[in-house]
């Protein structure tokens, strides 16, 4: 069983994990499609739903 | 000697396991190679039997899900709008925007899905900045691992699910964990095996361990099978599960363009008792998809996805509760862009 430290510690980087996905999970996909695409897209068309 | 290219005729005819000649492959280890030629006899005899993969467990129900309107039926005004980016590998972001519902507030999402042929990438954000994510890592042809989650800023609301799922050339098993925690091993954790018996019929069984708390655990366990016509036109499933639930379904296509499905779910729990029958249309027509459905809780309900334009869509929804006396309207638009010309999408230039 380890020990409360090490809990409280694999908790902390559990959460720190959690904050990380949630912010960067939006951006990743985008930055992975956008260099991905071929042909290359241009930033205005892939953020506004209307050009 | 004459017998010998007789008996080795009969290993391509008969199928039976005794026709085979064992294994060619000599173990490195002696004391291991009797079990090891047990092994390759029983799987070359398996291989014989020519069984189909039976689909996973998830997907038991899957036609009767796409043919009822029960995922797709919407109220109030809903707008999506697709903009396709690259067509190989797959790159696409959706804004949608619903309101005037009577169940769910106004909202805005805005999605992003990424996809080639081994990763699978998709995430979701609404105005409230909560993130649903969902990845699937395909490791070889059949072996592929599933992540999702759900991410919020409110506490109590996050939730992840890990997965993975191996489909063999007979059965298909499948692991999932959902919210586990390392440091006291709580969460739920759920495994199934499924496997086709004959050419038309499977068995499987689905475990559930529940582990709210370290000191609280719970093993249930619910029982599946599959009838598949053999030219696939008609498929009957039946699940038990433990709390005394059963539920059965069919689904048959009728023809090309309509399929209709049956959905009968029976409660015997002490102290409840109850039963709810649901029948359901689908018609899929040039232009246009139209579903109907009625159950047993006295709600009829309708939906028509009419396209006008190969980039747009016009859809209407309705339901009514007699029982209840209360309706339900739904109109929604689907407009679908793309910044690629015809010729990158691999159409045939216009004159």
């Amino acid at each position: 069983m380890p020990s409360e430290e090490t809990k409280e510690r694999i908790t902390k980087v559990i959460d720190l994990g959690r904050t990380v996905l949630h912010y960067s999970w939006i951006p990743l996909i985008i930055y992975v499609g956008y260099t991905r695409s071929t042909p290359q897209p241009t930033l205005i068309k892939l953020i506004s739903p209307l050009a | 000697m004459a017998s010998i290219p007789s008996t080795a005729n009969d290993g391509f005819t008969d199928p039976s396991p005794s026709s085979f000649s064992p294994s060619p492959q000599k173990s490195s280890t002696p004391g291991v190679a009797p079990f090891t030629n047990i092994f390759g006899r029983f799987s070359q005899w398996r291989k014989s039997l020519d069984l189909p993969n039976p689909g996973s467990v998830e997907n038991l129900q899957k036609e009767v899900k796409t043919t009822h309107l029960t995922n797709f039926i919407f109220d109030g005004a809903r707008a999506d709008l697709t903009k396709s980016l690259s067509l190989n590998p797959a790159f696409q972001v959706t804004h949608s925007f619903a309101l005037g519902s009577q169940t769910t507030a106004p909202s805005y999402n805005f999605g992003a899905v990424f996809a080639n042929a081994n990763i699978f990438l998709q995430g979701t954000v609404d105005h409230d900045g909560n993130v649903n994510a969902r990845m699937n890592q395909g490791w070889t042809e059949n072996s592929i691992t599933k992540m999702q989650a759900q991410l919020s800023s409110q506490p109590g609301h996050n939730m992840i699910q890990l997965e993975h799922d191996y489909q063999g050339q007979d059965y298909t098993l499948n692991a999932k964990a959902v919210n586990p925690w390392p440091t006291d091993l709580t969460g739920i954790f759920i495994g199934s095996y499924f496997q086709s018996l004959t050419k038309n019929f499977a068995v499987g069984i689905e475990s559930l361990y529940q582990r709210p708390t370290p000191e609280m655990a719970e093993l249930s366990t619910s029982y599946l099978a599959k009838f598949t016509s053999t030219d696939k036109s008609w498929i009957a499933t039946a699940q038990v599960q433990p709390a005394g639930i059963v539920q059965t379904t069919y689904w048959q296509k009728l023809s090309e363009k309509v399929e209709v499905a049956a959905d009968l779910q029976l409660i015997a729990a002490p102290g409840r008792r109850d039963a709810i029958a649901t029948l359901g249309a689908k018609y899929d027509l040039r232009m246009a998809t139209f579903r109907a459905q009625l159950d047993s809780t006295g709600k009829v309900s309708a939906l028509l996805e009419q396209r006008f334009a190969p980039t747009f869509a016009f859809l209407v929804s309705g339901e009514i509760d007699h029982f209840k006396n209360a309706a339900k309207v739904g109109v929604g638009v689907m407009i679908e862009s793309t910044t690629l010309t015809p010729e990158e999408m691999g159409m045939p230039p216009q004159p």
